[in-house]
């Protein structure tokens, strides 16, 4: 009897194997996310038995594996990158544009929110399907906001107030050491594009790193850091803990203001203290400028160029992407689901609260913008980065160190026309 | 039949080593072009490097790091070895104390030392604090990022330390004996005895030391991040290579800059070698 389970065991094994296909899925979340995930796949391997999908867990890092699977012939069907590895992998060939099969599935920019299906693409090669979005805003500590005597329900609107707040809000102790940040910027082409500016023509095609707002905005940036000294904040922010537990440095009252994304609504419902209180709003912005830039970023699920199922792959992807399975993912990443019938659907609105809703209406209709996707990676990223660090310590000055990034940049870009 | 037994080894080094090293030299050449295209580009790479700022730098940087931080380590763990060839009791628990920490993979030595010179928590600054002194900012702080890295490497002696105490216990009595019956104290018997006699272990752990010191690279990215922290001051060659190939996706120059550390390593051993040479020559003489 027992030899007889085990030989029709193995039968059903091989002839499942046989009838199937499987598609190899690096799938990049573990923990909770990657349980929902998986649970989701799972539905799919039951609906059909065309095609079987086996989700492995593979981080994406620094891309390292992904870079080493893509350049042998053997790799997984889909696979999970970063949104600025995108176009370097689609331009050296090494994923395939979606273009043509996406038109055949009918899937146009209309099912996407404004502006999400330009992100990605390059010279109008579409490479891969974002997976969910991560929207920043401006976030406050509204306890903070009581202490120091501002009224806790009024975030600053304009760049001047947002001076004047920050003043207010920095906190040191008799030493002179930092005990409390009154603003954090940490992605600082948000505010080039709050003064106004950008980092990219979409019309010509071309970087615009030295655009004059772009000068003002990191003008504004390093005179913060005049107020604050650079080796201070340096110091403080050695001792903040991570993110994803109770040593969070916003939760703790250690940053009063900073830019945040949706999911940290999670983090502040898992890790904050009951009396912790926060507000969320667009960035305070100059006159003249944008007041309501919306920042997106996230990850992109891609078909690699050697994969032998790309049909297969790109079938699970459209199931994956469709509708309710992205605002069931979306849910339990808490991000936003990139496609505009996600939002309505109740697998997403269970995650919807007032907090939410105003990352949902930033993105709905405010300015949406992603960092430019280029061929070079991340290179310009570290370039600007770089710059505001010249700028900060007084090596250069805002437009000598955004025209050098601009020439950099350009004379790098030479390589890839 | 010999020849099948060692295949294996064979196989290995010629797919895992010899292919890669060639395929690295081929793809120094070239650059990755639009789909899958593979450009010839002749000396191009290895022209760009010596107009880039950062690879200056991470020369510099390391370099830096290697003229200040090998010396001292192998005076270090020549100290420590002399010591611990000491005669007493523990002998053994001492030296597996010393050399325990070599054993230690390099990123926890990193996320350990992260932590040890974290200014604000960690214990280093703490104590600093207890008795009223500001400790630095250590890894914060663009002009402590190297003494930070060098400290650091001290942790590691333990595998030069072996060698030197391996070298000092092929010394043979005698001469010390015959030294001290002509009335030489312990410094005269370590200068002109020990040091001497210890000249090819101490040849071999400084080239082993150039060597990996060039390499440096994964406690440091640990440590700092992809751009060696502020100002770059810990922007290693190492991580520049790195920082080239796997987020910039510039395989071709990577491979270039790869080369050209080997041929810096290659130089600078070979340097090690005549300063040895001439300096035992002067002994003689």
């Amino acid at each position: 009897m027992r030899k007889m389970i085990l030989v029709l065991l193995i039968m059903s094994v091989a002839v499942i194997s046989f009838c199937a296909k499987e598609v190899v899925f690096w799938n990049a979340w573990g923990g909770d996310e990657g349980k929902a995930l998986d649970s989701i796949i799972d539905r799919y391997n039951k609906s059909q038995s065309k095609v079987y999908v086996r989700s492995v867990y593979v981080p994406i890092g620094m891309g390292e594996k992904i870079m080493t699977t893509l350049s042998g012939s053997t790799t997984p069907d889909v696979i999970t990158v970063w949104d600025w590895m995108v176009v370097p992998l689609g331009y050296r060939g090494q994923i395939v544009p979606m273009n043509d099969r996406l038109a055949k599935a009918g899937i146009t920019s209309s099912d996407y929110i404004k502006g999400v299906w330009e992100y990605g693409t390059y010279k109008g090669k579409k490479y891969g399907l974002p997976t969910t979005l991560n929207v920043s805003a401006f976030m406050w500590n509204k306890n903070a906001f009581k202490e120091v005597g501002l009224n806790p329900d009024v975030p600053p609107k304009t760049i001047k107030e947002l001076d004047e707040f920050t003043d207010k809000l920095n906190k040191y102790d008799k030493k002179g050491a930092l005990k409390r940040l009154g603003f954090d910027p940490v992605i600082s082409h948000i505010y080039c594009y709050v003064f106004g500016g950008q980092l990219w023509d979409p019309a010509t095609n071309e970087i615009t790193a030295n655009h004059q707002k772009n000068i003002e905005a990191y003008e504004w940036l390093s005179s913060y850091y005049k107020k604050v000294d650079l080796q201070k904040k340096r110091i403080f922010q050695a001792g903040w803990g991570d993110l994803f537990s109770s040593l969070n440095p916003f939760l703790r009252g250690e940053i009063a203001m900073k830019e945040g994304s949706q999911w940290e609504i999670l983090i502040a419902k898992k890790y904050g203290k009951s009396t912790f209180d926060y507000g969320i709003s667009n960035f305070p912005a100059p006159q003249g400028g944008r007041n309501d830039v919306c920042n997106v970023s996230g990850s992109f699920w891609v078909i690699p160029t050697a994969s032998k199922n790309q049909d297969e792959a790109f079938e699970f992807l459209t199931w994956l992407t469709a509708d309710k399975q992205a605002a069931e993912f979306a849910a339990a990443l808490y991000n936003i689901p990139p496609k505009i019938k996600s939002l309505e659907d109740n697998a997403f609105k269970t995650i919807v609260d007032d907090k939410m809703k105003i990352y949902i209406d930033m993105l709905m209709n405010g300015y949406v913008y992603t960092f430019p996707m280029l061929p070079i990676g991340q290179a310009y990223l570290t370039e600007l980065t770089q710059a505001l660090m010249d700028v900060q310590l007084g090596n250069k000055t805002a437009k000598e160190a955004l025209d050098y990034v601009q020439e950099r940049i350009n004379q790098e870009l030479k390589n890839y026309k | 039949m010999g020849l099948l037994f060692i295949l294996p080894w064979i196989l290995g080094l010629l797919i895992f080593t010899l292919y890669p090293v060639v395929a690295s030299f081929i793809l120094s050449f070239t650059r990755t072009g639009e789909g899958s295209a593979i450009k010839w580009v002749g000396l191009d790479n290895y022209i760009t490097a010596f107009r880039e700022p950062d690879f200056f730098r991470a020369i510099l940087n390391t370099l830096i790091l290697s003229l200040i931080g090998i010396p001292v380590a192998q005076i270090m763990s020549l100290v420590a070895a002399l010591l611990l060839n000491v005669k007493m009791k523990f002998q053994g628990v001492f030296r597996t104390i010393f050399f325990l920490p070599s054993v230690v993979p390099a990123v926890a030595t990193g996320l350990l030392w992260k932590w040890i010179l974290n200014p604000r928590l960690g214990p280093i600054n703490t104590f600093l604090d207890s008795i009223g002194l500001a400790g630095p900012g250590w890894l914060a702080d663009p002009a402590w990022v190297k003494p930070s890295l060098i400290i650091m490497s001290f942790w590691g002696i333990g595998g030069t330390m072996v060698i030197y105490l391996a070298g000092l216990q092929n010394i043979p009595t005698e001469y010390y004996e015959a030294a001290k019956l002509d009335g030489a104290g312990s410094w005269a018997c370590l200068k002109y005895i020990t040091m001497p006699m210890l000249r090819p272990v101490t040849l071999f752990n400084t080239i082993m030391a150039i060597i990996t010191s060039f390499q440096s690279f994964s406690n440091i990215i640990i440590m700092l991040d992809m751009d060696g922290g502020m100002k770059k001051a810990g922007l290693v060659y190492g991580l520049y290579i790195y920082t080239n190939a796997f987020r910039d996706f510039k395989m071709g120059y990577s491979s270039a800059l790869a080369w050209i550390l080997l041929a810096f390593t290659f130089v600078s051993v070979m340097l090690t070698y005549k300063f040895f040479n001439r300096s035992g020559d002067q002994e003689v003489s």
